[in-house]
């Protein structure tokens, strides 16, 4: 196999690596005094100059870390990390549309890499460029530490050590750099990490090396393709293509995250509810359109009514299932338009939708019951309606739940998850009622026997049901009991508290 | 306001034989109200009662008993086994038990409990659920506040709209009421069975007062206790008597 340096002139990267991202994304003051920790699964991620400097290190027990600091502590939050370098990409969007996010599974380093050799005449050259972008993050005190290269992955690793950026620099020049680099910084491989270190290899320079003696098919055969893979794109190496130019990777564009968001603004202040239905209907056609157009799909809009005096009102709307078309919203904007009055005269009503998902990702319950699937489908729109109405706990539906104890196999569930209709053979047994108090009602005893809105008469029973002993103890007799009026009644004597109780009707 | 010009009465008064040609007009003994549709409702001797035999799809029904629930899942599970559709449970008094439901032969899956908070939300509800064409079955219960005629009313034109079965359950005193509701029953639990009596059925100006006998469930017959076992033929209260136990579980002084 031959080994092929290709010369890409075209391309270079930019590596932005926020060693400090668990921080800033917790907010926390970097210059404090006081020592701090950032700990996931009780073991420090990161630590600031202080903890430092009382001996905290990364991958610390957060017990130690504690004890030899006096250290706050706090937890890692990956989503806030997440959302915040969704928010630098969209920013960065000004600079470049070539950006990819670098999330590390093993060691708490983000950051982004910018393919940026399509906009340096833009911009004035690497060096006016890299200006540019160390400013804006310095504007946002957000701690950065930034690295050069020819490919994406070369870059990162150039950005754990600092070299001054003069814009003339070539590949060969990274090379020689990325040559100096230690192998543990390749943190995502740490079993190859440590079986290339066991074998005497140190530094990037002595995988060149061997890749120059015996090509890169050594290193596939023994480390597997996909870290020869990273190595190749780390020194820039194609295999054995006449004309790489054709097999090169496309840098991936960034898309910029699209909302929905239309005003109307009205030529006399709006004093009445009905006034507002066609507004209302005008601006939910265009955002179906809008979805139509982009075969996207939402969960939830939101409505903001504004005064002449800038007050505003906001009202969002939810519905159960994604849509795509505008009835559903309209007929629950009118749902919640009638719960109230309008808080003011209004001049400007804005319909604005950011939470928006592609129709192809939704996730749907694998039924062969043609039928069912229908029917919740169908009931949809009006589950909705009923939901805006009644409340979200005003319409369910029943499972069954494994329990001893009547009313705690009885459970209330949502319309769309599936009903537990498995029951055990103890139950088939025997006989059951089909409706039951919210709890069990407790049964008078009179002179003349057990009264509950009437006399009664055991008929059938009794059928121990006993359990729960690791909670709270329960042993209960059930009978068949039939009132002076012939309702048939489900009644049982608690064992441990001697008194009777109703608990269902045979209806 | 009638749009017509005053001066053609003959265009602006249908005549009497365009009147008595809409279905909603109720000519008596005329059988030709019939429903159009109708649902097995599992009893031989119902059925022959029920004009169309079978409960009447697309028309309330009204059920009046006696207390807030009786007899409804006898009445109406055979009918609600039937159905492919959903089953909405409407304003129910009690929590319908899942072990009951599941031994009566319910798909869970089917029933859905809606609960409305005042006379205006049930209303709503009821007409809502009536226009989904997935629920094949509305059993409703009356709210706190009486229904009125109006209202009853609303929830007739409601069912007209769907072709599922609507059932709403009333009071038993609410069957000396008029009410527009195309099938009014008043059910009544006996030791041995269920007696239904068809109070109102249109299409029907006679209401046969003889009442269908539905039998009750063998099980639900009871059997005689175990310390009674050895005393057949001897004279037994239907009254078990309870005296306060002082020792012992099985009260042995």
């Amino acid at each position: 196999m031959s080994k092929r340096a290709t010369s890409r002139p075209d391309r270079l990267w930019l590596a932005l690596r926020l060693p400090d991202l668990p921080a800033h994304a917790l907010a926390i003051d970097l210059h404090t005094d006081a020592a701090l920790a950032i700990i996931e699964q009780r073991h420090v991620v990161w630590a600031n100059t202080t903890a430092i400097a009382s001996g905290v290190g990364k991958g610390m027990d957060a017990s130690t870390a504690q004890l030899l600091s006096g250290c706050v502590h706090q937890e890692r939050d990956l989503s806030s990390e997440q959302r915040l370098l969704a928010e630098l990409s969209a920013q960065l969007y000004a600079f470049t549309p070539y950006i990819e996010t670098y999330t590390s599974q093993q060691v708490p380093q983000s950051g982004l890499l910018l393919e940026i050799s399509s906009c340096l005449m833009l911009f004035g050259g690497v060096l006016a460029f890299v200006g540019k972008v160390l400013r804006f993050f310095a504007e946002k005190n957000l701690t950065l530490a930034v690295g050069l290269a020819h490919s994406a992955k070369a870059a990162w690793l150039l950005s754990f050590v600092h070299y001054d950026i003069h814009g003339d620099e070539n590949k060969p020049v990274f090379v020689e750099r990325l040559q100096r680099l230690p192998i543990q910084l390749l943190h995502d491989y740490p079993v190859q990490v440590g079986a290339l270190e066991k074998t005497g290899f140190v530094t990037f320079g002595d995988i060149a090396r061997q890749i120059a003696a015996q090509s890169i098919s050594s290193i596939k055969k023994r480390f597997g393709q996909e870290f020869a893979q990273t190595l190749c794109d780390i020194f820039g190496i194609d295999q054995d293509f006449q004309q790489p130019s054709l097999f090169e990777k496309p840098v991936v564009m960034y898309k910029p995250q699209e909302f929905f968001n239309e005003e109307i603004q009205f030529e006399y202040p709006i004093h009445q509810i009905d006034q507002l239905q066609t507004p209302v209907e005008h601006l939910l056609q265009q955002l179906a359109d809008f979805l139509r157009k982009r075969q996207w799909e939402t969960h939830q809009i939101e409505w903001t009514l504004a005064d002449i005096y800038h007050s505003k009102e906001v009202m969002p709307i939810y519905a159960d299932t994604a849509q795509t078309q505008w009835q559903l919203f309209f007929d629950l904007t009118l749902i919640q338009l009638e719960n109230r009055d309008l808080p003011f005269e209004v001049d400007r009503l804005t319909l604005s939708c950011r939470n928006i998902q592609p129709i192809q990702a939704q996730s749907q319950l694998l039924e062969f019951g043609s039928k069912r699937k229908h029917n919740s489908q169908a009931f949809t729109t009006t589950a909705a309606k009923l939901k805006a109405r009644l409340g979200d706990a005003c319409i369910y539906k029943l499972s069954y739940c494994d329990s001893y104890i009547p009313e705690h196999s009885n459970q209330r569930i949502a319309l769309n998850h599936p009903s537990n209709q498995q029951l055990p053979d103890r139950h088939l047994a025997s006989l059951r009622p089909c409706w039951l108090f919210k709890s069990p009602i407790e049964i008078e005893v009179r002179q003349r026997g057990l009264y509950w809105r009437g006399y009664l008469t055991l008929l059938s029973g009794p059928e121990r049901l006993q359990g729960n002993w690791w909670r709270t103890p329960s042993a209960r007799d059930y009978f068949l009991a039939q009132r002076n009026d012939y309702v048939r009644l489900w009644v049982f004597r608690d064992l441990h508290k001697q008194q009777w109780y109703v608990q269902g009707i045979y209806g | 306001m009638n749009p017509n010009p005053p001066d053609n009465p003959q265009a602006s008064t249908p005549d009497l034989e365009q009147l008595l040609c809409r279905r909603d007009i109720w000519r008596g003994g005329s059988h030709r109200f019939v429903p159009s549709s109708t649902r097995d409702t599992g009893y031989v001797g119902l059925n022959a009662q029920l004009l169309g035999g079978g409960w009447p799809s697309g028309n309330l029904v009204e059920v009046c008993q006696q207390g807030f629930v009786q007899s409804e899942w006898l009445l109406l599970t055979p009918a609600l086994t039937d159905t492919q559709g959903l089953i909405v449970l409407l304003n129910p008094p009690c929590v319908p038990f899942a072990q009951g439901l599941i031994k009566a032969g319910v798909d869970l899956e089917r029933v859905l409990i809606v609960e409305s908070n005042n006379k205006a939300d049930f209303l709503f509800s009821f007409i809502e659920l009536t226009r989904a064409a997935a629920c094949e079955a509305v059993l409703a219960w009356q709210p706190m506040q009486s229904l009125n005629y109006t209202e009853l009313r609303k929830c007739q034109l409601a069912a007209t709209e769907g072709q599922g079965l609507y059932v709403l359950f009333r009071p038993a005193a609410a069957a000396e009421q008029s009410s527009p509701a195309s099938l009014r029953l008043s059910i009544n639990l006996q030791a041995q069975d269920l007696q239904v009596r068809i109070v109102k059925q249109k299409g029907e100006l006679q209401i046969v007062n003889q009442p269908v006998l539905l039998p009750l469930p063998y099980n639900w017959q009871g059997f005689a206790p175990h310390h009674l076992l050895d005393q057949t033929g001897k004279p037994t209260s239907n009254v078990v008597h309870l005296r306060p136990q002082r020792g012992g579980r099985r009260g042995r002084k």
